[in-house]
Order: structure tokens, then sequence, then C-alpha cells
């Protein structure tokens, strides 16, 4: 379970010496086997608390923790899926998703075995050798994914995984995230600007407020499991979205 | 099918690919033709104006071509450019280990380079041939002196290069190495060092270069041996079509250098193309 209590974070701002509040008084916790979205508008700080929780960055106040231990740095039982891939431009798929197993000791032989099972379970078959300028978007975070998963964390964190994408591949990745989500189980923090996104994926959404960011709300998801794209036309979720959109509309009148 | 290869490849009678033993010829010419004719043209006006024009250091390009076969025939060559290959290969490769050393340090941890940015400029743009009468101070008429002078010739280009290189890697890279647990060591090793290394060899290639100007200058100007003694020498009596033959040899150790990093660069940089 991942638990976080009056969690505060501000920023130096160089220019003038003051800092900037990007985080205050978070709350809020997140299951084992849970999925939970974050949506708010930008500058709200979805990606700084996310990168929190992974143990990227430090944070001022308050607790994070993780089956009730605190996050002092990042952790094996957490990986990451980043918005722009950050994928190794001189490695080859195979090689770029045995990278977390690789840097953790794993022999040689054992990644290799992962990590074919890893290109099967997304979908990369014959496309080991391929470097990722050679793949599409959606490959690239295939690859992405599939580096993610080779350690098998208990807590996948996703921030914006597909927000680089067109809407025809991201809706695809929706898709196989939930396929996927199904067989695994994770417990999932995914972050996104895409209100679709947040209800399509999430047992709950948690919506957020900005500057500074604070949790305005979690709002559960009472759509039946396993989705398909079908959920799209329920009335629980057409509602769900729309109650964002004014929420998210509200925020950003008088900003933009 | 692979049987099929190498009966090609052997020469084997196949009458529709009729053997051609100039292939690599041909696509050498056809490939750098541009290169080629460039050079060709250059020799050629150089013959006719040294012809022509009849100035003392203008000789002919066949003379200094004469001069340079001389040269070859007698040994004096083979003699002289053991000692200059011997320091520029000993300088340049305390340059490299140095350079990139310094480089990675300044690249990685801001602070240091805050410290040694200023120093390392001013050794960059400051003409290193000042440094040729204090290292002749320091280390006499020694082997020492000269390759102390192909050290700050080639160094600071490599550092300066070398520090961008490593600055300007994609932080999210970093960021996702520290996401799975990697420390400082296991960053520089998987992603740091394959990241900058496009950056890293246009450093190398300019600093290769400039270890040959260094070990020239260094020759002529303090330890009078290898080439660089040959050149000074030789203007010395106002023979310009030996200092030309000299700076010919020079050329092509530049050249075959910049070769051979060229080779390495693209084999360790192929994901780039």
């Amino acid at each position: 379970m991942i638990k976080v209590r009056a969690l505060s974070k501000e920023f130096d701002m160089r220019d003038n010496g003051a800092g900037v509040l990007a985080l205050s008084d978070i709350d809020f916790e997140v299951h084992d086997n849970e999925f939970v979205t974050i949506i708010g508008p930008s500058g709200c700080g979805k990606t700084t608390l996310l990168r929190i929780i992974a143990g990227l960055i430090p944070y001022d106040q308050g607790e994070v923790a993780i089956d009730g231990r605190a996050i002092t740095g990042p952790g094996p039982e957490r990986a990451v899926v980043f918005q722009n891939f950050a994928l190794m431009p001189w490695a080859d798929v195979l090689a770029n998703i045995t990278f977390g197993l690789e840097v953790r000791g794993t022999p040689p032989n054992e990644c290799r075995d992962k990590a074919r099972d890893l290109i099967r379970l997304v979908g990369l078959e014959g496309f080991e050798k391929r470097l990722p300028k050679e793949l599409s978007g959606g490959m690239q975070q295939r690859v992405g994914l599939a580096r993610a998963l080779a350690v098998n964390p208990q807590i996948l964190l996703m921030d914006e995984p597909f927000g680089a994408l067109d809407e025809q591949t991201r809706r695809l990745l929706q898709e196989q995230l939930l396929q996927l989500w199904e067989e695994q189980r994770k417990t999932v923090v995914f972050v996104t600007h895409s209100m679709d996104e947040a209800v399509m994926l999430g047992d709950r959404v948690m919506l957020m407020t900005p500057r500074p960011g604070r949790v305005k709300e979690m709002i559960d998801v009472p759509l039946q499991r396993p989705r398909s794209p079908q959920v799209e036309k329920s009335t629980a979720f057409v509602e769900i979205k729309e109650y964002l959109w004014e929420n998210l509309r509200a925020m950003q009148v008088g900003e933009s | 099918m692979k049987q099929e290869t190498v009966a090609k490849a052997a020469g084997n009678s196949s009458p529709a690919r009729p053997v051609d033993r100039l292939w690599v010829l041909r696509r050498f010419t056809r490939e750098n033709a541009p290169e080629v004719l460039a050079l060709l043209a250059g020799a050629a006006l150089w013959e006719v104006l040294g012809w022509s024009l009849g100035l003392q250091w203008l000789p002919p390009f066949s003379k200094v071509m004469e001069a340079l076969a001389q040269f070859v025939a007698s040994g004096v060559i083979v003699a002289n450019l053991g000692s200059s290959l011997q320091g520029l290969i000993v300088g340049f490769s305390l340059a490299l280990i140095l350079g990139l050393f310094l480089g990675s340090l300044m690249g990685r941890y801001r602070p240091v380079e805050k410290a040694l940015d200023i120093y390392v400029h001013a050794f960059f743009v400051c003409p290193s041939i000042v440094f040729a009468p204090i290292f002749f101070a320091i280390f006499g008429l020694s082997d020492a002196a000269r390759i102390a002078i192909v050290v700050v010739y080639a160094m600071f280009v490599i550092v300066i290069n070398t520090a961008t290189a490593i600055r300007t890697v994609d932080p999210s890279l970093v960021e996702m190495a520290r996401s799975f647990g990697c420390g400082e060591a296991q960053i520089f090793r998987r992603i740091l060092l394959p990241a900058s290394l496009p950056l890293v060899f246009a450093g190398i290639r300019l600093g290769v270069g400039r270890a040959v100007k260094g070990m020239i200058n260094g020759e002529m100007l303090i330890a009078f041996v290898g080439l660089g003694a040959l050149a000074q020498r030789y203007g010395a009596q106002f023979d310009a079509a030996k200092v030309f033959a000299v700076a010919m040899v020079v050329l092509v150790i530049g050249l075959v250098s910049n070769s051979l990093v060229q080779i390495l660069e693209n084999r360790l940089t192929r994901w780039t193309e």
C-alpha cells in the first residue's frame, strides 16, 4: 500500500530566491492491486507527486511510505514508465528491456529468458534487434512498459505514458494495458491529462488543483472489470467524465 | 544459398555477372571522385605555378616529390618518423586520459566545472606554443618537454568536448537509470559514457589534429628531433622542396591518425547513423 500523508514540496526558483509551492498537504492512499489515475490541469504537480513516490526527488514535509516504510529513494518494488519513453538510443529492444534486470545483477541467460516472455507479452516479437529510432512511438512505449515489468515490481508508476502518442495508438495501448493489468494486477499510479484515459483505466481517479497542487477529490469509478472499449458508452463513464470536465474547466477559467 | 555466394566470390564462372577484379578501385573512385579530382587539380596547379613563377619558396610539385623520394630512400624519414610518432603517441595518450577524466568530472559535477572552467578555457585559447620555453626550463632538452607540448596542445579541446557531451546527456535517461536503482558508477558506465560518445569523439578528432601540431612545434622549438627538427634544418637552409617534403609526411600522419579515430568512432557509435 502506498500511503501519502500531509506531503508538501517546494521548488527553489533560482532567479528570485523565493520558493514555489508545488504540492501542499497531499493526503491519499493507493491500495494493493489498485489502479489509481491522477488528473489535473498543468501545474498541479501530478508529475512531481509521481516522481516523489518513485523516489527520484526528495520532499520537504509529510510522509510517503510503501507498506509502512518511508521512501528515501528508488526501490526494487517500484518501476517507472516515462512519458518520453527514456529508451537508450544505442541499445536494441532486447537490451533496453533487460536494463533494469542487468543493473540489479541478474545473470544474462535469465535476463534473456525474461525478456523473451515480455517481448511476447507486449507484442514485439521480431523486433528484438531493432534500435528505438526504428520503432514507432507506440512500440517504443511498449518497450518502456516491458522494461518496467521486467523487474517484476509490485508498483507501476506511469507518468503520462501515452501522452506523446497519437490517439489511435494511445487507445490501443490503453486496451493492452487493461488486459495486462487483468493478468498481473499490479498496483498502478497513472498520471494523465486525458479524462477518457483517467476514467477508462482507473479504479479511482484523483483530481488535483493547481498552484499549489492539492488533492481536490478522490472519485470512485464503479465500472466493471474487465473493461472493454464499450464502457465509454455507459452512463457512469460519461457522468464521471462530465464531472471531471466541470471541475477542470472551473480550474482553468481565468487562467487561460 | 550460402554455397552459391561462396562460389561467386571465388570467381567461378558465372555468366550473369562477370568477375570484376577492379570493383574495389571502381567503388573507391566512384565514392571519392571529388576528393581525387581536387587533389589532382591541386597538384597540377602547383606544378604549373612552380615552373612558371620560378619562386624560390615555391618549388614545383614534382621537385617536392623528388625530395620526398630521396628522404624515403636514404632512410632519413624512417629514422625521424620513429621519434616523432613516439612523442605523438605518448603525448596524445596522456592528453586523452587526462582529458576524458577531467571532462567527465566537469560535465557531471557542476562545482567541479565552475572551479575548473576558467583554467580550461584559458589554456584552450592561449597559444600552446607559449608554454614551450616553460617546458624547456622544466624538462630541459628531453622527450618529456615535447611530450608535454603535445599534451597541452591536445588535452583541452578534449576536456571541453567531453564536459559538454556529459552535461548534455538526456536527463531523462539518467533519471530512468536512477529509477532502477543505479548508483553513480553504473549511471556513468551504462548511460553517460555510451550517450556521450559521439560528442566525445568529435573532441578526440580535434585533439588528434592538435596533437600533430604540438608534436611538430615541440620538435621545432625545443627538442630538435624528429620531423620538426628536419623542417627546422631545411628551413634554415632555404631548401623549400625539402621543407615541403617534410610537410607532406606530417600531412600523412595527420590524415592517418584522423582516419584511425574515425574508424574507431564509426564502430562505437553505429547507432547514430
